[in-house]
């Protein structure tokens, strides 16, 4: 085999890979979100078109619906993979809303934020915990750090507002701690059962060596018919 | 530089893979070229389609949780 044939062999192959390398990078950097943006929009749309039916269903329902429990029904088990929210937090930008999605699986993120299986439901009693990408698949989280004591995390399931308020976060952990996901989450400050809400994602922005989480507890709610809460109007 | 088309067997290592598959591919210039281009778009197809995200998951960008479910 002559040097020519060597050389020319390496080249080639350093081209390829090289090539390779190139569209790997624009497809996570791109075209993951092109994907996600797609895949977040379509929820958000299936969420809407479930919501506009409901109403009616609802409407009709009510009457018949029996008064022994006072307190608003609480929502059905969530179906894994489906959306059942919209998350809105203005400290991410204005327009920003994210679908909800049940389950935290590598797949479900895919197509928006995801929650944690076996947490509490949303406005429920315990500790609704919400996971998110910080980087790829739409950035949902990427000014995660950004997010202060007071700011709010706003979530409708299509009968209801919620307006969750910040009180501890970013807090900085380790992949393993699970503890912050407890219905009273250790070093969250909280001392007793509440209605709360964390979120995590990851941490550093494009690694996997940590987690960054946020702590929030349930401000106030408002049914949809009252319009949108105080902290989404500008 | 003229190349003058000779019946050559493929593993004469007279060019690489790349020249290997542009001295097979049928008719003229203008056709090679525009096959080479539908082979090109193949290509990235099914990478985009099928390799990268059998491999991105793969990539640490994906835990996002804190009890890696």
């Amino acid at each position: 085999m002559s040097v020519r044939v060597v050389v020319r062999t390496v080249s080639e192959l350093c081209i390829t890979v090289g090539t390779l390398i190139v569209l790997f990078v624009v497809y996570v950097l791109f075209w993951t979100g092109v994907k996600a943006d797609n895949a977040m929009d379509h929820q958000i749309d299936e969420l809407q078109k479930q919501w506009s039916k409901g109403a009616v269903a609802q409407g009709t329902q009510a009457p018949s619906g029996d008064r022994a429990t006072a307190s608003p029904k609480p929502p059905g088990p969530y179906t894994y993979g489906k959306p059942f929210a919209v998350m809105y937090i203005p400290r991410l930008g204005f327009t920003w809303n994210k679908p909800l999605l049940e389950g935290t699986a590598t797949d479900v993120l895919k197509k928006g934020l995801g929650h944690y299986r076996g947490t509490a439901q949303l406005g429920q009693t315990g500790n609704f915990a919400v996971a998110g990408h910080r980087r790829t698949y739409g950035d949902p989280f990427k000014d995660f750090p950004e997010l202060r004591r007071g700011d709010a995390v706003v979530l409708t399931d299509g009968t209801t507002w919620f307006t969750y308020r910040i009180d501890k976060g970013p807090y900085k952990t380790l992949p393993s701690d699970i503890e912050v996901i407890d219905p009273v989450p250790r070093k969250s400050g909280y001392t007793r059962p509440g209605r709360y809400l964390t979120l995590t994602t990851c941490d550093p922005e494009w690694g996997h060596s940590h987690r960054l989480i946020v702590w929030a507890h349930l401000d106030s709610t408002q049914p949809v018919e009252a319009g949108k809460p105080q902290a989404l109007r500008r | 530089m003229v190349r003058v088309a000779t019946p050559v067997p493929w593993c004469d290592g007279r060019d690489g893979m790349y020249g290997w598959i542009w001295r097979h591919l049928p008719g003229n210039v203008w056709v090679r070229a525009l096959i080479s281009l539908v082979l090109v778009l193949a290509m990235v197809y099914v990478l985009f389609q099928y390799v990268f995200p059998w491999a991105e998951p793969l990539l640490p960008f994906n835990d996002v949780t804190v009890d890696n479910q």
